[in-house]
């Protein structure tokens, strides 16, 4: 254990390897997202069955034409449809335009509707995350970093005194480590959770791996349901992403991107260090 | 507030990065992204079996995939008269080229597989699909040596003439899955899924699983330096469709 952490002191945190994956990820997560969206429109829908199936769909954008002739574009989830033109359904086709399309240009890799490129991109994307995972994992059980940021079982009674502390009815953060128990939480479903489970439900996507998976696909609910749960990580990992961002942005934010650039961070009051 | 501008922002930027991005696609980049196909293939490869499905999960009302019915006029002629003179030569570097009718094909040992056909847009179905194992029929013929790829010729052409292929590697094709199909759910191959003959292989995505196949060629190398192993590889598709 280090001595007693003093706010003001700078602590090295990050290795080399956590950073430059870390920076990996951010392109990687960028890119498997707006080139999956590409190949998303390909077929605009969502299906909680093995093959495709309407009567088990839960999502799907369309678009259509109004009496007056005009295109709409539509998104129906669990059975419910809102208008969505210009947003989803009927969308900016990458080139000026509109066109029938789920997810518009502005949020796909390639821009315009191409799924050979949109394929490409995304599994080479795909390996650039796989392999940056393992890097961290590997390198955080040596240098044992990951130690620091694992959720433990002492971690537990901490939750809520560090919630009542975020929601600011409670003075003090409960004594901690490097990182809040509620940290821990986070980068725990996100790094043993989410990321291994948006690869393989993606992986459960392909034929040639379905036939050497054994019961893969069958425990997602099949071919399609896999295709539904990779789509929902995404949403949950943006929707880490967008908290993660906030959390940056908030508690000190060029200290915070110094110390993913350079390794260095300069404590706050209340930090701690270790484990 | 803070959150708000920057999605904005992160949006705005994606406008403006996309463009160029497919322009800057070039060849050489493309060479860099599409070494991923290469430890796909040698990583997952064609091993395994598919799943066996019931008679109770078939699609009856079996999707298309790829194009309609053919516009080209040999092929318009062979379907009027009920593929009556249709002849399947397999012929390039093998022993003993030989040229089967579908009479020939029917009475051969068949295979009934009840299997799943996962479109690279993103769809499944199942389907019944009865033929003869591709790797009977190549077995026939004797691959010499040097053969390396089957390649088969189809009877479509594109809009602007191309004709359709496809390929698979002499290990792909001896795969136990792989038939030359005759039939979906116990009828013979309409014409949109390929009559009268079509290549299955459901390890892979149905791009690779050839409609209205013609001829098969055995081969050292893709008929042409430029060709990818087929018609939708030539089109950016990867030529290992198994992922």
């Amino acid at each position: 254990m280090l001595e007693t952490p003093v706010a003001g002191q700078r602590v090295y945190r990050h290795s080399i390897a956590a950073r430059v994956t870390h920076w990996l990820w951010a392109l990687a997560m960028l890119v498997l997202v707006m080139s999956g969206l590409q190949i998303f429109n390909a077929a605009p829908y969502l299906d909680a069955s093995d093959n495709s199936n309407p009567a088990r769909r839960i999502l799907s954008f369309e678009a259509a034409k109004t009496a007056d002739g005009r295109a709409i574009g539509t998104t129906t989830i669990f059975g419910h449809t809102f208008t969505t033109t210009h947003l989803l359904g009927y969308t900016d086709d990458g080139q000026g335009g509109e066109e029938e399309r789920a997810f518009p240009g502005a949020v796909t890799l390639p821009a315009t509707q191409d799924l050979a490129d949109g394929r490409v991109w995304h599994f080479f994307f795909g390996w650039v995350l796989v392999l940056s995972l393992v890097t961290y994992v590997v390198v955080g059980a040596i240098r044992k970093d990951l130690r620091e940021l694992i959720l433990r079982p002492s971690d537990i009674p901490k939750l809520l005194p560090m919630q009542l502390y975020y929601l600011r009815l409670r003075k003090e953060p409960p004594p901690h480590g490097t990182y809040n128990p509620l940290q821990k939480v986070a980068y725990t479903t996100v790094l043993f959770g989410f990321i291994p489970l948006i690869i393989l439900t993606g992986l459960a996507l392909s034929p040639g791996i379905d036939a050497i998976s054994g019961p893969l696909v069958w425990i997602l609910g099949g071919r399609q349901f896999a295709r539904t749960w990779h789509f929902t990580l995404m949403v949950l990992l943006i929707g880490y992403f967008i908290t993660h961002l906030a959390l940056v942005f908030s508690t000190g934010p060029w200290n915070n991107i110094k110390s993913m650039i350079t390794g260095w961070y300069r404590l706050k009051e209340h930090d701690g260090v270790g484990v | 507030m803070k959150r708000r501008l920057f999605v904005a922002s992160l949006s705005a930027s994606s406008l403006v990065g996309c463009g160029p991005v497919k322009e800057r696609l070039t060849s050489s980049l493309h060479g860099v992204l599409d070494s991923a196909q290469v430890l796909n293939h040698a990583i997952i490869g064609t091993h395994g079996r598919a799943r066996l499905y019931t008679e109770a999960d078939i699609n009856r009302d079996f999707r298309v995939n790829g194009l309609d019915t053919p516009s080209d006029q040999r092929y318009a002629d062979a379907a009027r008269e009920g593929f009556g003179a249709y002849r399947l030569p397999v012929e390039g570097l093998v022993d003993r080229p030989h040229t089967f009718t579908l009479a020939e094909l029917r009475a051969m040992p068949q295979l009934a597989q009840i299997t799943r056909h996962d479109c690279v847009e993103g769809w499944s179905q199942i389907g019944k699909w009865q033929g003869v194992p591709l790797a009977t029929v190549i077995a026939m013929a004797q691959p010499k040596a040097n053969a390396r790829y089957v390649i088969f010729r189809c009877f479509d052409k594109d809009e602007s003439g191309i004709e359709y292929y496809e390929s698979l590697d002499l290990h792909e094709a001896a795969h136990p899955q792989t038939l030359l199909a005759l039939d979906l759910n116990d009828k013979p191959l309409d014409p949109d899924h390929g009559a009268p003959v079509r290549l299955r292989i459901p390890t892979q995505l149905g791009y690779k699983s050839a409609k209205w196949v013609r001829k098969i060629e055995l081969a050292a190398a893709f008929p042409t330096p430029q060709s990818k192993g087929g018609y939708w590889e030539d089109q950016g598709y990867e030529w290992y469709g198994g992922i």
